[in-house]
């Protein structure tokens, strides 16, 4: 199996800045690969390499089984810019049918199915597009040739809840037609729920690759339980996997890394009222890589 | 014609056909001057003449034959304002083939089609050339009609001389933006390139005529190959003409392998 997406040792530096350095991955065909990191983290520049809007400083890419140098590839590619600029008097339907003549591939009647599932208005002259409106002309374009690649570049932002929904089932039909995709959030909630993997890039490097189970079990939850009577809080000292605990009369608060089955175990002894778990917060979940990567730099810098 | 050519020219309409009416009713007002002149040349030409110091007159390209067709003609068409301002046209349009959509983002798609990017820069220039074209057979029109109304005299052959010459001209520094515009991405460089060379370029063939000092420079003047030869007098300067073909070429040549060297967008 070829992989559609190969890097090796890619690396992009501007100027003296950092963009991104040395990454090698790969993404598997048929599969839904979410690539999160923060804002500046180095998302777009691999997003932007592997398009050939910029070339790298060294390592290669290939997409597609071809280099990133390749143009004909890009027909087979649909891409969702970050920052997507559309303007001009030109309305968004005169726009998407240039680009469907380009790429080709597009079948009749493609681009108005798709602008009525996602409720776009393509009427509009592209200078006037809401931001939202915009967005579903960036997702039209993107998915409009049925391409055997796609490159989201934080694919939800603008899109109001309702859209988004269309928008995850849009991108679970393109798994299942065995394609694949490639998108970048900076918030894992929006893409645990497609993908199949997630990579998490920090300060132009990848630091980790997981699969969305594993890192979910990986994450941090802030977990608050409150029993009916208060509770000794030596029956809590020393869990495996819960820190910052805090028991005050009936309510305990704590973190937990990894599995909550220690604590819901201890927990069982007395009578629990009320649960809370918050949804894992990616920032923390970045943190906790972040540290293990930073914390030997330190040692060595010493 | 590709797509994007098509495209392209769909994008550059607006201002063509702006800059058209603007050029034409410059032209054709102008022109319709030279009815009035024509009655008294000798006093009027004589007031014309006298409103302007001897450097400013080199500069206005001498003005000594302002009463003759041709002579006006040259001054008010051919020889300052129409060139500057068809000029501006040209490069403010060829500042959008690259340098304006990159730096609004535009680009971005764009180069992420199926197109080479040679052939993104090739059709776009196209574009230009075909809008510039236009516009400069429009204005051809205006002023073969114009002056045979106010009965310059002017055969046509010549008149098409010169006008294919301001086209060439023109193209020269629109390809001029264009090219800037490729290399560096940046709107405010490729116009400040273009100003200041189509300035100084300018004022180095006029004045360099008179100074010694600067008269070596003029062959890096593109107004040197436009108004050297004097086709409105003499026909065909088609030398000339060919060094701004090749010039247009070069820079044409140079736009396409720097764009297609670097990053976009950055």
């Amino acid at each position: 199996m070829t992989a559609v997406v190969e890097t090796e040792g890619l690396t992009k530096f501007y100027g003296s800045r950092r963009g991104l350095e040395d990454l090698t991955f790969a993404i598997q065909p048929g599969e839904v690969f979410g690539y999160l990191g923060p804002n500046g983290a180095g998302k777009t520049t691999t997003i932007r390499l592997l398009l050939d809007l910029i070339r790298p400083t060294s390592g290669r890419a290939t997409v597609l089984g071809a280099d990133t140098r390749d143009t004909a590839v890009r027909a087979r590619i649909g891409y969702l810019p970050g920052e997507l600029a559309l303007e001009g008097k030109e309305r968004a339907h005169t726009y998407l049918n240039f680009l469907a003549d380009v790429r080709g591939g597009v079948s009749r009647g493609r681009i108005d199915e798709l602008a009525e599932r996602l409720d776009a208005d393509l009427s509009i002259t592209m200078g006037e597009l809401s931001k939202g409106n915009k967005q579903k002309v960036g997702l039209i374009q993107a998915f409009m040739h049925d391409p055997e690649l796609l490159i989201l570049d934080e694919p939800t932002s603008g899109l109001d809840p309702l859209v988004q929904q269309e928008f995850l089932a849009m991108v679970r039909e393109v798994r299942t037609s065995g394609r694949t995709v490639l998108m970048s959030s900076h918030v894992l909630a929006e893409v645990e729920h497609v993908a199949d993997r997630v990579g998490i890039v920090r300060s132009g490097r990848l630091v980790a690759v997981e699969d969305v189970a594993a890192l979910r079990e990986r994450a941090v939850r802030h977990v608050e339980l409150q029993f009916d009577a208060p509770v000794p809080k030596e029956a809590f000292d020393g869990l495996p996997g819960v820190r910052d605990l805090g028991v005050e009369g009936a309510s305990l608060r704590c973190t937990i890394d990894g599995r909550p089955d220690a604590l819901i175990k201890a927990a069982a002894k007395f009578t629990v009222v009320h649960l809370v778990s918050a949804e894992p917060d990616l920032e923390e979940i970045f943190l906790t890589y972040y540290s293990e990567e930073e914390a030997p730099h330190d040692r060595a810098d010493a | 014609m590709t797509a994007l050519t098509r495209k392209t020219l769909r994008e550059y309409r607006r201002a063509l056909i702006g800059w058209t009416v603007g050029l034409c009713a410059f032209l054709g007002m102008y022109i319709s001057i030279f009815a009035s002149m024509k009655d008294d040349p000798e006093t009027l030409s004589a007031q014309a003449i006298a409103k302007y110091p001897g450097p400013l007159k080199d500069l206005m390209g001498g003005m000594a034959d302002i009463a003759t067709g041709a002579g006006f003609l040259q001054t008010i068409a051919y020889q300052l304002l129409g060139p500057m301002l068809f000029i501006m046209c040209a490069s403010i349009v060829g500042n959008r083939a690259i340098a304006g959509p990159e730096e609004s983002g535009v680009l971005e798609l764009t180069v992420t089609l199926p197109i080479d990017r040679k052939r993104l820069v090739l059709d776009r220039w196209l574009a230009l050339a075909l809008g510039v074209l236009a516009v400069a057979v429009v204005t051809f029109a205006v002023v073969v009609t114009a002056a045979s109304a106010a009965g310059m005299g002017v055969p046509f052959g010549r008149i098409l001389a010169a006008h294919t010459g301001l086209f060439l001209v023109v193209m020269f520094f629109g390809t001029l933006a264009v090219c800037v515009g490729a290399a560096s991405g940046r709107k405010q460089i490729a116009l400040a390139v273009v100003g200041v060379w189509a300035v100084a370029g300018y004022v180095i063939e006029t004045l360099g005529k008179t100074v010694d000092a600067i008269a070596w420079l003029r062959w890096l003047s593109p107004f040197h190959y436009y108004l050297d030869g004097r086709p409105l007098y003499q026909g065909w300067p088609v030398g000339d003409y060919l060094v701004l073909l090749g010039a247009t070429a070069v820079l044409l040549m140079t736009a396409v392998l720097a764009f297609d060297r670097r990053d976009v967008g950055v």
